[in-house]
């Protein structure tokens, strides 16, 4: 081998070398930006993906899960209770409940024993005596709402109210439960065995009252007042009073009384609610009995008062399950009328207990056939079945916090079912359709995400806030439409190609300025001019059109010599000084025609006559402002549309005989409309998610009209004001989230109609 | 008649009108925010208003207007007008603003000696000098002598009031996070099971920082008796004496005295103030030095994320990606992306940026602060990621654009002298591409100048404690919450108590956004200009 070719060899070795790490470099390069690439957008896509996973435990359905059952008398402390099938009287489980973590429960026996055990097991941890029942039998149990409080009837006519407590010790992560009983003083009612109660404490008046009706037949109500002065010199004061005579012979099933102690309900055998106005303590006011069921034979057996103690919830004997509250009704002496709100999905036997939620407005109900129903009252919704294995459900119980259901069932065995339950109050019709919420005159949209109570409901309809911002969007789209189409129609058909390059950039910097500053302009600024000027507002247009009308006459004076010294098109700009005489010729004329239209004031003639009540920040101001950020869209895309028409057709139009404004209307506008269209179509986008400008130029109220006097609030707004204020993963949070992911279909719908439209224009001027 | 109509003339005039009329409004509107924002700083003048019950007001006069009977009806007869003057004061009056009735004006007068004010508290004061005391004696008197003593001792105090804040925020800040720092270290020990000698170690490190505490407190008291040492006398017009603390003054001047050269002197002088100040009086007042840091703070971050994000995107679509219906529906997609709604980003990052990887960060890293979030919570660096996904399509278009400028014919050379496709991109189609990458990128800056809505809900504040950048390791400090010019704008404008007071301060602030965004708008523009030249040359 020679010295050369060994050379040669290891240049081309070298060479080789090189290129194959040239290669590599290339092979990794096309790899970096292919994943890079395809990653990126991935990710901008998966925005969307993301923002839609959030919404989607809305409208998911609850889950539910019987994480024990097991049959109360095997436990050795409750074998010696038997349990008879077939009378109900005997069934020696009066009540039950449990606490927060859902770790221990409770049954109370009818010979007053109370039993706290193990949910997990069945097993007994502890009991306790009730030392104040020692003589007597319980004949009637009543649960208070958010199932604090107990309270037992006795054969003697004595009413017990008792209370669970549970201490709760952490030692490092582990927890203990130590459950506790608090007996209150025994209240006595009647001298009879007390078959049905209800009672309550109220902490406010301190007052306790008790209804009850006794196996004699009597329907009577008690208080225990506290004397109103508070040297603590007098007892205090025992009222007792008879309201069976009201009763007119028919037989009491249930008793339901609010917390507050203002209203007593009485069902009856033959389907009627008895109402009776307990405000006044020595003398409760009977109001009125409603037929509350489809007919007299069927009793009422079960009420009950949704969180709040406002809604009543009412279960009959056929299994019909409704949800009544006070509507305003003038022929009523009261001026409120208890009115069927909700008729839910019936069960189908006689309904035995009704429970609701301490913290939402769900509630359980149970039938005679072992049918539990999870309901949403506000919704309507019927949220989940479950069922147990006996033909009764005898007792049952809400857990604290909504996440669980513990039931007896007639054979003395106890079920306790775990909820998932995040949203209950959401579903398609509240989000987006008209609810009766309580204290409603009838169902409407409403927004209001927060008030001032635990009790409050939040009202989540998007509707309002989605009217709003179409509201918005269309009457910006009413102020630029005609200014921006107008213009772009002037630019490219009557003027000089050299004024439309420098106008053009000029529009298109206005689309740059920062939407935040036009909306501080119109909230602080234009709103309180407007205010002023509201007259000349609406005069200006046609002072305009007769100023320019004017001003046309006049040029057609001007000798031709004058007007050939002008580029095609700058004559126009003798508006501007025309523009401005208009406007302040409008303004001048602004006092003149509020005295003599208005009768001086706008404000009173538009309240007065029309019945609109004007407010500053309105949807007028909204409209001017967000127009302002919208014209420049619209300009620049139909401005290009109008001016990519081929020139042959304007010739040929000029040719044939058409004048300038002809040929523009009848020839370049129908060629460009799709362009226009999609010019609109990005502009309306544009309007619709909008923040900043709505957020500051109106009061952001919630209500729907068209008014052009009021404000609204938009969803982009909406979004903007309560986020940072909702917890993460509430309901609220993803009701926002599902306002976002409208506002994202929203625009991405409208932008791909509008660049699918020019994209068929471009081709069609290919063609032509 | 009919001739006027048939050529068509005054509708080609009507549609003058619309173009006409917006090019007034935007003119109209900057001259709106340039003469209300740049007139701010301009001295004006005081006037004392004797009115005729006797009393005497004085201030800057601001606004002059019809009043509207109280039916609502205007006498166009006999015009009344009312007079909107500045009165200041705040501590004595209550009101910055009073309305006077022309009517009940007896004569105007614009006094030579008097003084207007600005203070660290309560806003403007409006009067004359009475005397000057130090430790209770008198050092000097009236409107004259004390002139010059004024006019000495303010730079003398701002040098106090800059050591204070400087001990304040530097040192004594320091010293409270090397604190907090070993308290947390603390509780990561304590976390992890509890080594006891580590713990007596920080705990004893923290007893020498308290001490350093102690120290530089004293420091503070000796300055701050400094600070108080001499008070001003000033009486109001209306003969009130007000005595206040000379370090108080941030500002004096005798607008009536002064020549017009003076004046311009004090106006750059105040100019300067605003954008290099921080802001007092619950933002109403001072300057928007820190808007301004954070604003831009933000945009740097966005551009370094931005950037290559966007150009790898581009370069995939139009370089490797193989051309067909789904790059094409990509692109539709990308584009259209643009046009979704700032908020929508917004909620994104709340969800995904701050509840997902910040809280999960914050469950790594910083652990022994929960449950304060550090991450998990609105910072620079969510608000900077939330634009740069804003704006990302904006770069991914104008990049595209960019290269599909470039010419075939150069590619076809490149590669047929043996480069790989690599080298192509990377030192022939990238270099020609580069003006579209920097319009893109500028196009991006100047949305992400003006976008308010999504920081809103990711990080921004209307008084941030701290800037973003400082001298503390780890120094730039991302998790940080920040302030923006925009979002100033909305917050002085909209929520802050005293909006009549604090309006030239928003158009003042709106107007620099403005000339922000204007001048980067422009530089896209001419940019973009010079490359289609360079590209109708190349192609000769």
């Amino acid at each position: 081998m020679t010295v050369q070719t060994r050379l040669k060899k290891k240049e081309t070795q070298r060479a080789s070398s090189g290129i194959r790490r040239r290669k590599l470099v290339d092979f990794i390069a096309t790899g970096v930006v292919s994943t890079g690439g395809i990653a990126v957008i991935l990710s901008i896509l998966a925005i969307l993906v993301f923002i839609g996973i959030e919404t989607v435990p809305l409208f998911q359905g609850v889950k539910s899960e019987l994480s024990s059952s097991f049959i109360l008398k095997e436990s050795p402390e409750l074998s010696s209770y038997s349990i008879d099938t077939t009378d109900d009287k005997t069934f020696p489980f009066i009540a039950t409940g449990l606490e927060e973590y859902r770790e221990i429960g409770f049954v109370i026996t009818k010979d007053g024993l109370l039993t706290f055990l193990s949910l997990k097991d069945g097993r007994t941890i502890k009991q306790f005596p009730l030392t104040e029942l020692e003589n007597s039998t319980i004949t009637s149990s009543f649960v208070s709402v958010n199932n604090k409080q107990y309270s037992f009837g006795t054969n003697d006519g004595f009413i017990l109210p008792v209370k669970t407590n549970y201490k709760i010790d952490f030692v490092g992560d582990k927890r203990t439960i130590t459950p506790e009983v608090i007996q209150g003083s025994l209240f006595k009612v009647y001298d009879a065995p007390l078959d049905i109660i209800a009672y309550e404490e109220s902490d406010e008046e301190d007052v306790s009252a008790a209804a009850a009706y006794t196996s004699s037949g009597n329907l009577v109500f008690t208080a225990l007042v506290a004397p109103e002065d508070d040297f603590g010199s007098e007892e205090p004061k025992l009222l007792n009073k008879e309201l069976t005579e009201q009763l007119n012979g028919s037989k009491v099933s249930t008793i339901e009384l609010d917390r507050a102690i203002e209203n007593l309900f009485v069902g009856t055998e033959n389907g009627k609610i008895f109402h009776w106005d307990v405000s006044d303590k020595e003398n409760p006011e009977f109001l009125r009995a409603i037929d509350a069921t489809d007919s007299p034979n069927t009793a009422i057996t079960s009420l009950a008062f949704l969180l709040g103690d406002r809604s009543l919830l009412v279960g009959d004997e056929a299994g019909n399950v409704s949800v009544w509250f006070e509507v305003s009704d003038s022929s009523s002496p009261t001026g409120e009328i208890l009115t069927r709100i909700h008729q839910l999905s019936p069960l189908e036997l006689p309904i035995t207990n009704i429970t609701a939620s301490a913290r939402d407005r769900g509630f359980v109900a149970s039938d005679e056939g072992g049918n539990i129903n999870l309901y949403h009252a506000t919704s309507g919704q019927l949220l989940k079945e479950l069922k147990t294995d006996g033909p009764a459900v005898k007792k049952l119980s809400f857990a604290p916090k909504s996440n669980g259901i513990l039931a007896i069932d007639d054979k003395g065995k106890m079920y306790d079912w775990e909820l998932d339950n995040p949203h209950p109050e959401t579903n398609l019709k509240t989000l987006f359709g008209k609810v009766w919420y309580e204290g409603y005159k009838k169902p409407e949209y409403v927004w209001q995400s927060t008030g001032g109570t635990d009790e409050f409901e939040p009202k989540l309809s998007l509707t309002p806030l989605a009217f709003g911002t179409l509201k918005g969007a269309l009457y910006a789209l009413f102020f630029a439409i005609p200014i921006s189409i107008f213009g772009a129609i002037c630019v490219s058909q009557f003027m000089h190609p050299s004024l439309r390059n420098t106008i053009k950039p000029i529009i298109e910097i206005m689309a740059a300025l920062p939407s935040v500053v036009l909306g501080f302009l119109a909230g602080l600024w234009l709103a309180p001019i407007i205010e002023k000027i509201i007259p000349a507002v609406f005069t200006v247009p046609i002072v305009l059109t007769l100023f320019t009308l004017f001003t046309v006459g006049i040029w057609h004076f001007v000798p031709r010599g004058i007007k050939g010294r002008f580029k095609p098109g700058s004559e126009l700009f003798i508006l501007i000084p025309v523009i401005i005489i208009g406007i302040l010729v409008s303004l001048w004329l602004n006092g003149p025609i509020e005295n003599f239209m208005f009768g001086g004031n706008y404000k009173e003639w538009f309240y007065s006559v029309l019945g609109l009540q004007y407010d500053q920040r309105n949807s007028l101001i909204v409209g001017f402002a967000m127009g302002f950020a919208v014209i420049p869209i619209i300009f620049t895309i139909s401005e290009d549309a109008l001016s990519s028409v081929p020139k042959h057709m304007t010739a040929g139009s000029l040719a044939l005989g058409a004048n300038k404004w002809q040929t523009a209307i009848r020839v370049i506008l129908p060629t460009a409309s799709p362009g226009i269209f999609s010019a609109v179509m990005i502009g309306l986008g544009r309007a619709i998610g909008e923040t900043m400008i709505v957020l500051m130029a109106t009061g952001n109220t919630p209500i729907m009209d068209w008014s052009l006097f009021n404000g609204f609030r938009a969803l982009s707004a909406n979004i903007a004001v309560e986020i940072p204020e909702a917890p993460h993963g509430g309901t609220l949070y993803r009701v926002l989230f599902l306002a976002a992911l409208l506002l994202f279909f929203f625009t991405f719908f409208i932008n791909t109609v509008a660049e699918i439209v020019r994209h068929r224009l471009r081709k069609k001027y290919g063609q032509l | 008649m009919n001739k006027f109509w048939k050529n068509g003339d005054p509708f080609v005039w009507l549609t003058g009108v619309a173009l006409m009329f917006s090019l007034l409004m935007i003119a109209g509107l900057l001259w709106l925010i340039m003469a209300k924002g740049l007139g701010f700083f301009w001295p004006t003048g005081v006037t004392e208003i004797e009115l005729q019950n006797g009393t005497k007001v004085m201030g800057e006069i601001t606004s002059r207007e019809q009043i509207r009977g109280i039916s609502g009806k205007s006498d166009t007869k006999e015009a009344k007008y009312r007079t909107q003057l500045k009165i200041g004061n705040r501590d004595l009056y209550g009101l910055d603003f009073r309305w006077i009735d022309d009517d009940q004006i007896v004569s105007e007068t614009e006094p030579k000696y008097a003084v207007v004010m600005e203070r660290r508290e309560w806003g403007n004061f409006y009067g004359f000098i009475k005397e000057i005391t130090e430790d209770g004696t008198v050092v000097c008197q009236g409107n004259e002598e004390c002139w010059s003593k004024l006019e000495q001792d303010i730079p003398i105090y701002a040098a106090i009031f800059k050591e204070i804040r400087k001990i304040e925020k530097g040192d004594i800040g320091g010293i409270n996070r090397e604190i907090e720092n070993y308290r947390l270290k603390i509780r990561g020990v304590e976390l992890k099971g509890g080594d006891q000698t580590q713990i007596k170690q920080y705990e004893e490190k923290i007893a020498l920082e308290e001490e350093k505490y102690k120290a530089k407190e004293k420091e503070l008291e000796v300055l701050y008796q400094e600070f108080t040492k001499e008070k001003i006398v000033m009486l109001s017009v209306d003969g009130r004496e007000k005595e206040m603390a000379l370090g108080n003054v941030v500002l004096a001047f005798r607008p009536n005295a002064m020549s017009w050269l003076q004046k311009a002197g004090l106006y750059l002088h105040r100019v300067w103030g605003f954008v290099s100040d921080e802001p007092r009086e619950a933002n109403t007042e001072g300057g928007v030095f820190p808007a301004i840091f954070g604003t831009i703070m933000m945009v740097l971050i966005m551009s370094i994320v931005v950037l290559p994000f966007g150009v790898l995107a581009a370069l995939y679509l139009s370089e490797y990606a193989k051309q067909g219906t789904m790059v094409r529906i990509v692109r539709i997609c990308v584009n259209n992306l643009a046009g979704v709604p700032s908020i929508v980003f917004g909620v994104f990052a709340v969800g995904f940026f701050i509840y997902g990887i910040g809280a999960s960060i914050d469950s790594f890293f910083f652990a022994e602060s929960l449950p304060n979030p550090t991450f998990g919570t609105g910072g620079i660096l969510w608000a900077s990621l939330t634009l740069a996904l804003l704006t990302v399509p904006v770069v991914i278009v104008a990049t595209e654009e960019g290269l599909a400028a470039v010419s075939k014919e150069i590619r076809h050379g490149s590669l047929a002298l043996g480069a790989t496709k690599f080298e192509t991109t990377w030192k022939i189609v990238i270099p020609s591409a580069m003006p579209a990458i920097l319009t893109g990128l500028i196009l991006a800056i100047a949305r992400a100048t003006g976008e308010v809505a999504p920081l809103m809900i990711t990080g921004v504040v209307k008084l941030a404690p701290q800037l973003p950048v400082d001298g503390y390791f780890p120094y730039v400090h991302l998790e940080r919450k920040f302030m923006h010019l925009g979002f100033h704008i909305y917050d002085v404008g909209f929520q802050s108590p005293n909006v009549e007071a604090a309006k030239p301060m928003v158009f003042t602030t709106a107007l620099l956004l403005i000339l922000i965004v204007i001048v980067l708008n422009l530089a896209a523009i001419v940019i973009r200009n010079r490359l289609k030249k360079k590209y109708t040359t190349s192609a000769v």
